[in-house]
């Protein structure tokens, strides 16, 4: 399989670099890892991605739908992905708030599947052209009951193209449904985008192996084969808990079994699902923990800091959930404070706080207005903290 | 091939959680020995259900069956069949799962004319969250949401259907096994989307507060009731009040299928490419 699979990128491999807009680089990484089934519904800001899918899909053979509404988008992917097919669908926060159901749906039905969720700034229509980090606790409990989830923040165009292979990679190694949250920004800026600017994280097609033999023993116990309903075999798929024969239970034991075993697959595998990069590691004071678009200011915020003279240090979280406890955890072993900015009221920061109060202070830089954190509003709350730190 | 329908069913899930008296395992019988006629492969049959008492059916089935969330049966089938054309998919559903929460997904799948087969068991009630109203129980019907009767009309289903665009409209009852059996039939037989609404009785939740009361009252009521569309085209629009008309309404060849019309659209792009 060629590395670049998508029309696009065949037509400008030549060029060392290309300017790509994030939705579009999200679309991308999809057919580049293998996604042959997409099914959506137009909302602002994601309705690039399913436009580019609409337009490529069918030249490499794939299936694209547009349905009539988010519900139908996500079950027509979850009867497909049932089948055997790598299928994604993408929304904002409307369409994602309707299809909670279903997520929950392919969650005990083991379907591998990939959400985008291009956040705009919310509740209910909101301002829908505005960048929001609204969504982070929805992606994490959005549907009813207790049940794993894998939530990965896109911060660039790179990460939209490489985040989504692993998010397509993810869904199938587990067999979940697994989210990609993007903001407006992210979806809608334009990069320079290049094979060498995806970085380290990069994961080609090469990568992947869908056939049936690709778990590694060590997953064996914990995920079920993968779904071939209507290739092989005559299975029953259901939303019910179910035992291993895939038929309901009301058995207490094996009720607790089935939702445990959901739970283990993706906890005992934090090592593999946590995505990161500590940026000025150990030489920091201050942490700044950041994801999505803030990561990026963040990171400028850094280069500041560093002029300054300031001892800060960066930790770019990839991967929001499962919770990157260890690695938050030796943060907040080494710094005296934590500084969280995200565009919401402080709905990671809690996460963290709970995983770092021990050992240090979290402190939630949220913001609201539908603007950017920006990497001068950053530094100034930097030494704000550095300072009340040496007057004490 | 299986001899009898018997080998179509996971008998050790017996007993079924459905009442006595109840209409839906006639229904699916019918449905069983239709698909027995036909020969249908285990394996290449996709049997989707949504949520309620009719959509169980498809814990009892043993074709590849999924068991869906409620209402939205039609969409999963959707994703089913668009990517593997060549299975044949069925959908069970019921009047609340199908015509009320779902009643957007069943006009679109008719529009599309993809090649699905729905049976819709029409009992006119929810009986499995105990016997609140139905979209289909029409005015005068009591139900728990209903104490002073239902002030709201019933759909008709099936011109319902046949307007959004189904190219095969029948309705049987579950008085008549052997006409929806040949109804069942020619549904799935018929390329394009089928559409069958299978008139079924539930003494426990609809029997309980609406007359006439039982599964034997219920039957030779809907006995008198029914009337072949043929003989219904005779009479003037007065005498077919109340009445339920069966058999295939309405069936349209030469629309195109919406899977096979995607299949050629992939060949045209790929070989313009």
């Amino acid at each position: 399989m060629e590395l670049w699979h998508s029309h696009i990128l065949r037509e400008t491999i030549d060029q060392d670099s290309l300017l790509v807009q994030g939705n579009r680089a999200c679309a991308l990484g999809a057919l580049d890892s293998g996604v042959r089934f997409f099914a959506g519904y137009p909302i602002t800001p994601s309705s690039e991605i399913m436009e580019t899918m609409a337009r490529e899909l069918p030249l490499v053979g794939g299936v694209f739908l547009q349905m009539e509404d988010e519900i139908a988008s996500i079950c027509a992917c979850i009867g497909a992905s049932l089948t055997g097919e790598v299928a994604m669908t993408a929304t904002s926060g409307p369409g994602f708030s309707l299809m909670q159901e279903a997520i929950g749906y392919a969650a005990v039905a083991e379907a591998p599947l990939v959400v985008v969720d291009v956040m705009r700034m919310g509740p209910s229509t909101g301002r829908p052209t505005t960048p929001s980090q609204g969504d982070v606790m929805q992606a994490r409990w959005g549907t009813h009951g207790d049940h794993p989830a894998i939530v990965l923040a896109a911060s660039n165009v790179a990460d939209m193209y490489r985040l989504t292979m692993a998010a397509v990679r993810f869904a199938q190694r587990f067999r979940t449904p697994v989210t990609l949250l993007a903001d407006e920004v992210v979806g809608h800026m334009r990069e320079s985008f290049a094979p060498e600017l995806v970085g380290r994280y990069r994961l080609t097609s090469g990568d992947f192996d869908f056939t049936e033999g690709y778990l590694r023993p060590d997953m064996v116990r914990e995920v079920h084969p993968p779904h071939t309903l209507g290739r092989k075999g005559h299975p029953h798929v259901t939303g019910l808990i179910h035992d291993d024969t895939g038929f309901p239970t009301n058995d207490p034991k094996k009720s607790e079994q089935f939702l445990l075993q959901l739970h283990d697959k993706v906890v005992h595998h934090r090592d593999e699902l946590c995505l990161y990069d500590v940026k000025n590691e150990g030489k920091g004071r201050v942490c700044i923990v950041a994801y999505g678009s803030c990561a990026r200011s963040a990171r400028a915020a850094l280069k500041l800091a560093k002029e300054e003279g300031l001892p800060v240090e960066v930790l770019h979280l990839y991967t929001l959930f499962p919770l990157p406890v260890e690695i938050i955890q030796a943060v907040a072993r080494r710094c005296e404070f934590i500084l969280i900015p995200e565009l919401n009221l402080g709905q990671y920061a809690r996460e963290v706080r709970k995983m770092a109060e021990n050992w240090t202070t979290v402190i939630s830089m949220g913001k609201i207005d539908g603007t950017l954190i920006t990497p001068r509003e950053i530094l100034d709350r930097l030494e704000e903290l550095i300072g009340k730190y040496e007057s004490i | 091939m299986p001899a009898t329908i018997d080998e179509y069913l996971h008998t050790e899930h017996f007993p079924h959680i459905w009442c006595p008296g109840c209409g839906l395992g006639t229904v699916t019988g019918s449905f069983l020995r239709a698909a027995l006629e036909l020969g249908l492969k285990k394996e290449e049959t996709v049997v989707v259900g949504g949520i309620g008492c009719s959509s169980r059916a498809v814990g009892y089935l043993d074709f590849s069956t999924v068991h869906s969330i409620h209402g939205r049966a039609l969409a999963f089938a959707t994703g089913i069949k668009m990517a593997h054309p060549q299975f044949t998919v069925i959908v069970l559903t019921g009047d609340g799962d199908g015509a009320a929460i779902g009643g957007n997904h069943l006009i679109h799948a008719c529009r599309r004319n993809i090649d699905i087969t729905c049976i819709l068991f029409n009992n006119r009630i929810y009986g499995m969250t105990g016997g609140q109203l139905s979209p289909q129980m029409g005015e005068g019907g009591m139900a728990t949401t209903a104490p002073y009767g239902h002030e709201e009309p019933a759909f008709d289903l099936c011109r319902l259907t046949e307007a959004a665009g189904a190219t095969y409209v029948a309705r049987g009852t579950a008085y008549g096994p052997r006409e929806l059996q040949r109804l069942i039939k020619g549904g799935i037989t018929h390329k394009g989307f089928s559409f069958i609404e299978a008139v079924t009785q539930c003494p426990t939740e609809f029997g309980k507060r609406n007359a006439p009361k039982g599964a034997i009252a219920m039957l030779e009521d809907m006995k008198a009731r029914a009337i072949n569309a043929k003989k219904a085209a005779a009479l003037p629009p007065e005498e077919l009040v109340d009445r339920i008309i069966t058999g295939v309404l309405h069936e349209e060849t030469g629309r195109p299928e919406f899977a096979q019309n995607y299949t050629d659209m992939l060949t045209r792009v790929r070989n313009t490419e």
